[in-house]
């Protein structure tokens, strides 16, 4: 790795401000300033979603029960998502930029309380001293932006969370996980798994094994560097290996899948478009051209990967990932929207009603290991993301899938339902919140003492635009198309997130 | 030695004279941690910058707060670059992770928008009899 090299792309917003920072801050005043994201919110209570959080914690609060939560179901919804995207009338253009926020929804037997609390990153405790962005961001240019150390000045660390070793970290993909408490989600720090890997990119979907161990990525592209850097914890939180899986060209991806044998990792062809002044999403173009490339690595040979190519597909998100007769099935979210895919909600970030987030299917990929041939199938499902499944799925057949969609009629261009989707089946049950509701992630949670795969519920928050209201849902899993079992309310709305994890 | 320029010798002695009073006053802005040491160099050509000659003046101070300053009095005029590195963990050197990158402070004169050393180029400035005050900003 050529030291010169690292991380151009987040420094590159640096340089450009160099040259004209006033011009860059009057045009971005004018083009992207809070008062326009204000004046749209004025008219469309929905891009209460996209609005910036000004303070640093929210609650803790109990929240208002509809309905009736179910006897056994106890625990934290643990979520994270950008939360903070303004400071001094600069307002960032791109969604991934907003600083992440954590959220806590407590379920007692009869109770519901919230928390929230911003992660403490090295950026975001700067910015707040200064009273303006400082640092690069990952999709909107930043005038006068400071320079940088490394990729973990720019962590935002506000993609999704996990539990794990008995932790809870918040996660970005550029840079090291932040650890928080639990109880308080105060942060505590990034974390360094080994010390020669302070500040090594660890992805924001990490994948748990049954006996506890993770594995995870780092993109080592992002870096301006190449490859991926392969980690694999052990339950205890030590490393059991790293690796580093070479590649030939540049690809993105922000997520993979895993079989109980391999590691599936595609990898989407890009390049970066001209303009060393401008952020990491802003100069992104996927080359759907060309073919996409997948590592498909042996857990036990992280040095023997097996390459295949398919044509482009952009995705974000894999659900369950299968191996059955030498194939793996892989199941995605794929996006037609490359636009989209770059920025999504791009027009809501302005404060403007874009087209809504339909451009998006459900698709398998299958890899044939004998033939060594890749191809996708789709399955007519659209309109849908954040896709998830319980995680004692079996491994020879497909999952069924959980995930926010979209009905007409919808007041936002976003998700407003839940769907369930069982593939070997072709059978689909959906709830429908209602026209104003925004519907975010629902996560699987088994109920106790059940080994029974499919059975437990759903939790996932939502957003009540018409009624100024962020809240949660609970679902019985195998009865979707039901509705909730109970929701919770909170009497303000908060930004929407990404994704969640259930501590029970 | 010609007559011509036994007449300047007494000239060029003055302007010795004047050229060891300049002084350059640094101040190093964006200590991030009040632990550790701050590490200064202030060189006086390509070879200085890449450690291959003698510095023409240096310095280190424990990092207490988030801005020090440095004095180093008497350099002759002329074209420096200054760099800083804050050891935060007092081992010597600028620590680095497995891709090279700086997990420790570090700072140069002109603050380049680089993402790798400047050159001694890159990061000098002429100091004139006058003395003169630089800011560095550490990353």
């Amino acid at each position: 790795m050529n030291r010169r090299r690292f991380l151009r792309n987040f420094i590159a917003g640096g340089a450009a401000s160099a040259l004209a920072p006033r011009l860059l801050r009057a045009e971005v005043a004018v083009a992207t300033g809070s008062g326009q994201f204000a004046r749209g919110l004025a008219t469309q209570p929905w891009l209460a979603g996209w609005k910036s959080i000004d303070s640093e914690s929210i609650g803790p609060i109990t929240a208002t029960i509809e309905g009736r939560l179910p006897k056994g179901f106890s625990g934290t919804l643990f979520r994270n998502g950008p939360a903070w995207f303004e400071r001094a009338g600069f307002r960032y253009q791109h969604w991934f930029d907003g600083d992440g926020m954590l959220h806590a929804w407590h379920f007692g037997e009869r109770t519901v309380e919230h928390r929230a609390r911003m992660v403490a990153t090295s950026k975001f405790t700067r910015e707040q001293k200064a009273g303006r962005f400082l640092l690069p961001a990952a999709g909107t240019t930043i005038p006068a932006a400071v320079l940088i150390r490394n990729n973990d000045d720019v962590n935002t660390a506000n993609t999704a969370v996990i539990r794990f070793n008995g932790r809870l970290f918040a996660l970005w993909e550029g840079g090291s996980a932040y650890e928080l408490e639990p109880e308080t989600l105060r942060t505590l720090g990034p974390v360094s798994w080994r010390e020669d890997l302070v500040a090594a990119p660890f992805s924001a979907h990490p994948l748990v094994e049954r006996d506890g161990s993770l594995w995870n990525f780092g993109s080592l592209d992002l870096l301006s560097g190449s490859g991926l850097l392969l980690w694999h914890l052990g339950a205890d939180g030590k490393i059991l290996r790293t690796a580093t899986l070479a590649t030939t060209a540049p690809g993105y991806l922000h997520s993979f899948a895993m079989t109980e044998r391999h590691l599936v990792f595609m990898l989407m062809p890009y390049q970066l478009a001209q303009g060393e002044g401008a952020a990491f999403f802003e100069r992104l173009r996927f080359m759907p051209g060309q073919p996409c490339r997948i590592a498909v690595v042996p857990k036990d040979a992280l040095d023997a990967p097996q390459w295949f190519e398919v044509e482009f597909g952009a995705v974000y998100h894999y659900a369950d990932a299968y191996e059955r007769r030498g194939e793996i099935v892989v199941n995605a979210v794929r996006h037609d929207d490359l636009a989209d895919m770059r920025s999504p909600m791009a027009a809501a970030m302005r404060g403007e009603r874009g087209s809504a987030a339909t451009k998006m299917e459900l698709v398998s990929l299958h890899l044939d290991l004998t033939r060594g041939r890749a191809r996708w199938q789709a399955s007519g499902v659209r309109g849908l993301e954040f896709p998830t499944f319980d995680r004692r799925h079996d491994t020879a057949a497909p999952s069924r899938l959980f995930a926010p969609a979209r009905v007409e009629p919808a007041a936002a261009p976003y998700f407003n339902a839940i769907a369930a989707i069982d593939p070997a089946r072709e059978r689909r049950s959906v709830h429908v919140y209602g026209a104003d509701i925004l519907a975010e992630e629902h996560v699987f949670v088994p109920k106790p003492g059940s080994r029974r795969v499919g059975e437990g519920w759903l939790v996932g928050s939502l957003l009540d635009a018409r009624r100024g209201r962020s809240g949660v849902a609970v679902l019985d899993a195998e009865h979707v198309g039901d509705g909730p079992l109970a929701q919770a309310w909170l009497p303000y709305a908060m930004p929407l997130g990404f994704h969640g994890t259930f501590a029970a | 030695m010609n007559t011509a320029s036994m007449r300047l010798l007494p000239l060029a002695l003055l302007f010795c004279t004047i050229a060891r009073s300049a002084d350059l006053d640094v101040t190093i802005t964006d200590i991030r941690v009040a632990k550790g040491t701050l590490m200064i160099a202030v060189v006086d050509s390509a070879a200085g910058w890449d450690d291959q000659a003698k510095a023409a003046a240096g310095g280190t101070r424990k990092a207490s707060a988030a801005q020090e300053s440095f004095h180093f009095a008497n350099l002759p005029p002329g074209a420096y670059a200054v760099k800083v590195l804050h050891d935060e963990n007092d081992n010597g050197k600028l620590d680095t992770n497995f891709m090279g990158m700086p997990i420790e402070g570090y700072g140069f004169s002109n603050n380049p928008q680089l993402l790798r050393k400047p050159t001694f180029d890159e990061a000098k400035f002429d100091l004139d009899a006058a003395g003169g005050a630089i800011t560095i900003d550490l990353r």
